[in-house]
């Protein structure tokens, strides 16, 4: 065990920090940059171009095949520079992973370079106004078409970025009643094609993140399915991991850098002398860094496989976190603070946090079931 | 950064917890503890498998404390490894036996014993407060000699006056020192350091404890959670006690990082986070508490009995369990960001005040 950098690692640190300086804008005074989705999709060809995409991906699949230690340093640096952090993020870190474990040689010739290079932004489809932690109760449907392929109906919700992506990876149920785990099938949709149409949702802190995918009779060939049909609840599983552990090293960074907006907050604020909010702040510092360090395990424990359901607490106590430094960032930020505005919007932004990727009673049952070995719950 | 163990790291682990296991189950726990006896039986066989040996790193010292809080075997490892061990290796001296180290509980720099050098060698004066003596043969002494700090070996002797306190497996007493004869292990100017560096291990191996006394409450709880029956169901079945559960699983894992990262701070060059020992700590006490008040609430009627386990657990929680001084000087951290890094001496400080 060891904290500090070996040779390559402060190497590949010293290089990436004078990269990330020369290839983006400085970190704002207060707040943080909002980035367009044409600046989104410029970063992305600017990470490749750099050879900086794919950082956990295998090298076989044209990743970077970075050991933890580095794949740590890479996402810790990018967010303490200020690089967006929204960029493909979907693409990179979830429906990679999962095309690279069950999809074909065709699929993966077809999506991961795009991927890579920034040229394909992917949404996910998973969740639908009937089915949201109850996930095997989807009513969409792909039905066999006569002259071969499926045809997709149905609607999707909470899907985020999914007015800019290009593809989704999309889960409908090809056989058996709702509420079955088989008879699921996983599809990569390709999000131009007739019959898809895309609604963003406003959420309440005004940002679009999200939104309503709606499927009407849409064409897709046999080459569209992940995994053999009727396997979708296994590929959406992987997806879900890696959402819960892979993911979830991207946040835990990108929480370090909003901690240490609240210090910058709390100082500014003059509230540093104040005991109770020192204590407050000591309290998050704490969790930030145990967060850092089983972030850390969880990926070195992964080795390149799929993340363990031990990692689900890392998902699930990072959006605690989360929302307890929002809270504390709007509580100090007064009304006169250059930082008010700034919080006002995470303190309601962050209130997605405990229900994205899986609610916080969701994955407890996860934790309770899976790691805890305790009886089914439901 | 690293934070995996080596495949010998798990082996030291996994042998460590099996040779506990059959050594010190809960029965046997209560009953040296009812007795107020220690595990001398079991002592010998412990420093014949290395478990006092200079060359285990503080990541392997780390794992065996979180074992020793794991099982709640009553022996003087802590005091005698982790607070006297140091001292000796330093002097080139072997370890006289079961040991422990005499200092002021507050931290502060300055001893509260006082050392001084007449004909026949070093005599030591004074009254030290909240020692874990424990069947120490020796003492090592933190004492002043003209305003430096220089650490002796006192033969055990002094009358040692034992408090009640939450832990019958630890109890803290009072010593008198009146001129007693002792030899100089370290000398000024070298012991302030070493003693700084003795107090923040020693503080990183309590963590380490609290993080296996945390684990074993969680598993007193999952296993009653699974096997016991109410409404024609496992209780563990029912989210409300499934998810609390769930949470303790989070806070001992989030505990165990932030271990491993003091642990490695140590092993590691000088310069690394000033705030390590004391988040370990911290964070290490609260997984420890929490678990252990779940465990005695998923238990029920029967958790709040003598007769079961879990409270020996919550006693070393609480013994444990500190004031917020900690938090402070974590704060005092995280302020000083963009400055030098702060003085880790403060941070030490205030951990080992909590101790007293």
């Amino acid at each position: 065990m060891r904290l500090h950098d070996d040779e390559q690692e402060a190497e590949f640190r010293a290089s990436l920090r004078v990269w990330l300086r020369e290839h983006l804008p400085p970190v704002p005074e207060v707040g943080a940059r909002r980035w367009t989705p044409a600046e989104l999709r410029g970063w992305n060809r600017t990470l490749w171009t750099g050879g900086y995409a794919g950082m956990s991906w295998p090298v076989s699949y044209g990743g970077c095949g970075a050991p933890p230690a580095v794949q740590e340093i890479f996402v810790a640096e990018s967010a303490r520079a200020g690089a967006p952090d929204h960029a493909n993020l979907i693409g990179l870190n979830m429906v990679g992973p999962t095309v690279i474990r069950h999809g074909t040689a065709v699929q993966r010739d077809t999506y991961l370079p795009g991927i890579l290079r920034g040229d394909t932004l992917f949404c996910q489809g998973f969740s639908e106004p009937e089915a949201g932690s109850d996930l095997a109760a989807i009513r969409t449907r792909a039905v066999p078409a006569p002259d071969g392929g499926y045809r997709i109906t149905g609607e999707k919700i909470w899907s985020s970025y999914a007015d800019t992506a290009d593809a989704c990876l999309l889960l409908a149920r090809t056989d058996g009643p709702p509420g079955r785990h088989d008879g699921l099938t996983c599809f990569l949709v390709d999000m131009s094609t007739p019959g898809v149409t895309v609604q963003p949702l406003r959420q309440m802190s005004g940002d679009a993140d999200f939104s309503r995918i709606t499927l009407t009779d849409v064409a897709v060939p046999e080459s569209a399915v992940v995994g053999p049909a009727g396997s979708g609840w296994r590929v959406a599983m992987t997806t879900l991991a890696h959402e819960r552990g892979t993911l979830a090293v991207t946040l835990v960074a990108r929480l370090a850098v909003q901690f240490d907006r609240l210090r910058r907050t709390v100082v500014a604020a003059g509230a540093d002398r104040d005991r109770s909010v020192r204590d407050q702040l000591a309290t998050l510092h704490v969790e930030v860094e145990a967060l850092r360090c089983t972030a850390h395990r969880a990926v070195a424990t992964a080795q390149g496989g799929d993340p363990a359901p031990e990692a689900t607490v890392l998902k699930l106590r990072w959006s605690e976190v989360d929302q307890r430094v929002c809270a504390l960032g709007f509580d100090v930020a007064t009304p006169r603070s250059p930082w008010r505005a700034y919080w006002e919007r995470e303190r309601l932004r962050s209130r997605t946090s405990t229900i994205e990727g899986g609610t916080s009673e969701i994955l407890r049952g996860i934790v309770a079931e899976r790691v805890l070995g305790l009886p089914r719950s439901r | 950064m690293d934070l995996t163990l080596t495949r010998d790291q798990l082996d030291l682990r996994e042998a460590a917890r099996r040779f506990l296991g059959a050594v010190c189950p809960p029965a046997t726990v209560a009953e040296l503890a009812d007795r107020r006896e220690w595990a001398s039986g079991t002592w010998p066989e412990l420093i014949r498998q290395g478990w006092a040996d200079p060359d285990l790193s503080a990541v392997e010292l780390a794992l065996l404390a979180g074992e020793l809080g794991y099982a709640l075997l009553p022996v003087p490892w802590w005091t005698t490894v982790g607070l006297a061990l140091p001292v000796y290796q330093a002097a080139g001296e072997p370890l006289p036996g079961p040991a422990t180290l005499v200092d002021r509980p507050d931290g502060s720099d300055t001893p509260l014993l006082a050392a001084r050098r007449g004909a026949a060698g070093w005599r030591i004066d004074g009254v030290a407060s909240a020692v874990d003596a424990g069947p120490a043969a020796e003492f090592v002494v933190a004492a002043s000699t003209d305003g430096e700090v220089g650490l002796f070996a006192v033969p055990a002797g002094p009358v040692h006056v034992p408090t009640e306190g939450i832990d019958p497996l630890r109890v803290l007493g009072s010593l008198t020192f009146d001129s007693v004869p002792a030899r100089l292990l370290v000398g000024p100017p070298n012991a302030a350091g070493l003693l700084a560096r003795v107090r923040d291990r020693a503080a990183m191996l309590l963590a380490a404890e609290a993080v296996g006394v945390a684990e074993r409450a969680l598993g007193f709880a999952v296993e009653h959670a699974k096997l016991r029956a109410q409404f024609g169901r496992p209780i563990g079945s029912y989210q409300a006690v499934s998810h609390l559960l769930a949470e303790c699983y989070a806070e001992v894992e989030l505990a165990r990082s932030l271990v491993w990262r003091a642990a490695a701070a140590h092993d590691g060059p000088a310069g690394g986070p000033a705030d390590a020992t004391a988040s370990a700590v911290l964070a290490g006490r609260r997984a420890a508490v929490q678990s252990c008040e779940a465990a005695v609430q998923v238990c029920g009627g029967m958790g709040v009995t003598w007769d079961f386990p879990v409270h020996r657990w919550y006693r070393r929680a609480l013994w444990l369990d500190g004031s917020t001084e900690t938090l402070a000087a974590i704060a005092d951290v995280v302020f000083a960001v963009g400055e030098s890094g702060g003085p880790p001496g403060r941070v030490v400080r205030e951990v080992r005040r909590e101790l007293s």
